[in-house]
């Protein structure tokens, strides 16, 4: 049953959540970006653009500390917050982001790290006309607690657990509400970039993308790795060890497939010894390795990697050029 | 730490009873983990060594598990961290995560005539399935050993070399690229290809296993084919890629969409052979 609220009992919602959990929201600290801030805040940024840095990152955060070494050869590991993560303002993108690394990381043996943080942390979706400029984004329709539909000068409260219920149970109903219509509007939304991924994907496993087109956008990329490091369900990590008085605190870190030394071995071999075969394994990695293994693509659409790369390189961007030239 | 609250990334204390030299570049290392029991590894499997400051790093086990009470590494100095293990005596403390990894197919491989190639530092991990197989003659009535090494002196278990020689069904041979001018080594020279062609082998019942640097598979899996090792379950190599977790979460190790440290080291040449960069 669908729920509604209003701006203040949207507050007060919120105010009841933060009072069990470690709340995040959505806050806009400059023009044209938005952050999960924690509450209370003066303003919530309940419509903008996608959320940067990008909210998987609660969870699998740049730097993440998986262990401390004592100097008797003992190993303390990092406490469990005190109170456990609430996430608002998450888009369906987002959403799907999470889901991603939630069972890369939960796949035997489940990573004890990330689950410390994921552990009864409260997804909340956001959803409706809270784009940039109350631009319609797609219905989460799953993958969080609750989701908040935007929609006239309101939300409409709509539970995907019994915990997503337990905190709507209080609002009225939404009389007469109907999600129809925007579960169309979000599928329309929903398949056009699937649609490309799917071409540009079968064009991969066909092996009609020439070397030449992958040397010629290793020829654009600065090796900023914007792309990895905006990227929701990027997940690779180097471990480095940082010495804290007589203890080492050992820890993971962000690292990008497309540096040389992602794969360079101790041996000197490099399985990715070129930017042209760096760059095929960004895109054919998300594309076709992880349907593969997982049964899902690498990537939710959120559009943040075209968004950040400074030559055009992005996933979509590349897609585009790729079908084009080679369907 | 509390039991309750295992972590994958927590290595397990051990300490090193012995250490020899095995060329002027490797070692090798004799542990036992500290807590008493058992590594409980299968040949081919590697672990995380971990040195705090220095972090982890894969080395596969160079001992098999019918050998109880210590497991062995096999280790060339080639980083940070192997060059302060390097440095360690024993009485040292290290940590160590494992064993991980996809082992040889010791089901498959039983009751087969054996090709076990090894190249390099490949000897350390191919060492522990030779010494599974010399412990258990039964299964394993007819291994042919072949190793090759740059040079005299990067020749590793020099001795164990001419020991597995006198196991029974066993045959052993050797060969380096290139023999200096100063040296008195008077073994072979030449490419272990080279040794291969040399040897009579039943294709319908014999498997191959090789285990070396990238650029040696290729030659070695055509000269295994002109032997008419051909079709599923014949040649099983172990792949050397960057592991820094050894669970799978890292993604330094991915060959599109296999991890090597999950899904291998260990894979059959069907498996990998078509997949870009694996080989």
């Amino acid at each position: 049953m669908l729920k509604t609220l209003d701006l203040p009992a949207l507050r007060q919602l919120l105010c009841a959540i933060a009072a069990e959990f470690e709340l995040r929201v959505p806050v806009q600290p400059a023009p044209g970006m938005r952050l999960l801030a924690p509450w209370p805040v003066a303003e919530i940024a309940l419509f903008g653009p996608p959320l940067q840095p990008k909210p998987t990152a609660a969870f699998f955060p740049q730097t993440q500390t998986l262990l401390t070494l004592g100097a008797d050869a003992s190993v303390e590991l990092p406490s469990p917050p005190v109170r456990p993560l609430a996430l608002f303002g998450l888009a369906r993108a987002d959403l799907q982001g999470i889901a991603f690394l939630d069972r890369f990381f939960s796949a035997p043996p489940a990573d004890d790290v990330y689950q410390r943080l994921r552990r009864d942390a409260l997804l909340i979706g956001l959803s409706g006309n809270c784009g940039t400029e109350r631009k319609f984004l797609p219905l989460a329709g799953g993958h969080c607690d609750f989701e908040l539909i935007a929609q006239g000068t309101g939300w409409w409260g709509r539970a995907h657990t019994p915990r997503g219920a337990h905190w709507l149970r209080e609002l009225p109903a939404a009389e007469g509400a109907d999600l129809t219509w925007l579960n169309e509007k979000s599928a329309q939304l929903i398949d056009e970039p699937q649609q490309l991924l799917a071409r540009a994907a079968k064009l991969l496993v066909q092996e009609r993308v020439p070397e030449e087109f992958w040397r010629e956008i290793a020829a654009r990329c600065i090796l900023c790795c914007g792309c990895n490091q905006v990227c929701p369900t990027c997940n690779c990590f180097c471990v480095e060890d940082q010495l804290r008085g007589t203890n080492v605190e050992r820890r993971r870190v962000w690292d990008s497939c497309q540096l040389d030394a992602f794969m360079r071995e101790a041996s000197g071999h490099n399985p990715l010894g070129t930017e042209a075969l760096r760059t095929r394994r960004r895109i054919f990695h998300k594309l076709v390795a992880d349907p593969q293994r997982w049964g899902e693509y690498g990537c939710v659409a959120c559009g943040r990697c075209d968004a950040a790369c400074p030559t055009g390189i992005g996933i979509f961007a590349l897609c585009e050029q790729l079908v084009a030239r080679y369907s | 730490m509390n039991p309750q609250e295992a972590s994958i990334y927590a290595p397990r204390p051990a300490t090193l009873l012995q250490v020899e030299n095995l060329t002027p570049q490797e070692k090798l290392f004799r542990l036992r983990l500290d807590d008493g029991c058992e590594l409980g590894q299968q040949p081919g499997q590697f672990v995380q060594v971990s040195l705090a400051g220095f972090t982890e790093a894969p080395i596969s086990l160079a001992s098999s598990p019918t050998r109880q009470g210590f497991f062995e590494l096999g280790v060339r100095r080639a980083g940070r961290l192997t060059g302060a293990l390097h440095q360690l005596l024993p009485g040292a403390r290290i940590g160590v995560r494992g064993p991980f990894g996809r082992p040889f197919a010791l089901e498959v491989l039983r009751g087969r005539q054996l090709l076990l190639l090894a190249g390099g530092c490949g000897l350390a991990p191919l060492r522990s399935l030779i010494q599974y197989c010399g412990d258990h003659p039964q299964d394993f009535p007819r291994v042919h050993i072949l190793y090759g090494a740059r040079s005299p002196a990067d020749l590793m278990f020099q001795q164990e070399l001419l020991d597995w020689r006198q196991i029974p069904g066993f045959s052993c041979r050797y060969t380096v690229d290139n023999r200096p001018a100063t040296s008195c080594y008077n073994g072979e020279t030449g490419l272990i290809t080279r040794l291969l062609d040399e040897i009579v082998i039943d294709p319908q019942h014999s498997c191959a296993v090789i285990v070396g640097p990238p650029p040696m598979y290729r030659p070695v899996i055509a000269a295994l084919r002109r032997q008419g090792l051909v079709g599923e379950k014949r040649i099983m190599l172990s792949l050397e890629r960057q592991m820094r977790c050894g669970v799978g979460k890292c993604g330094h190790c991915t060959i599109e969409h296999l991890y090597c440290c999950k899904d291998g080291p260990i894979f059959w040449l069907e498996e990998i052979e078509q997949l870009r960069g694996a080989l």
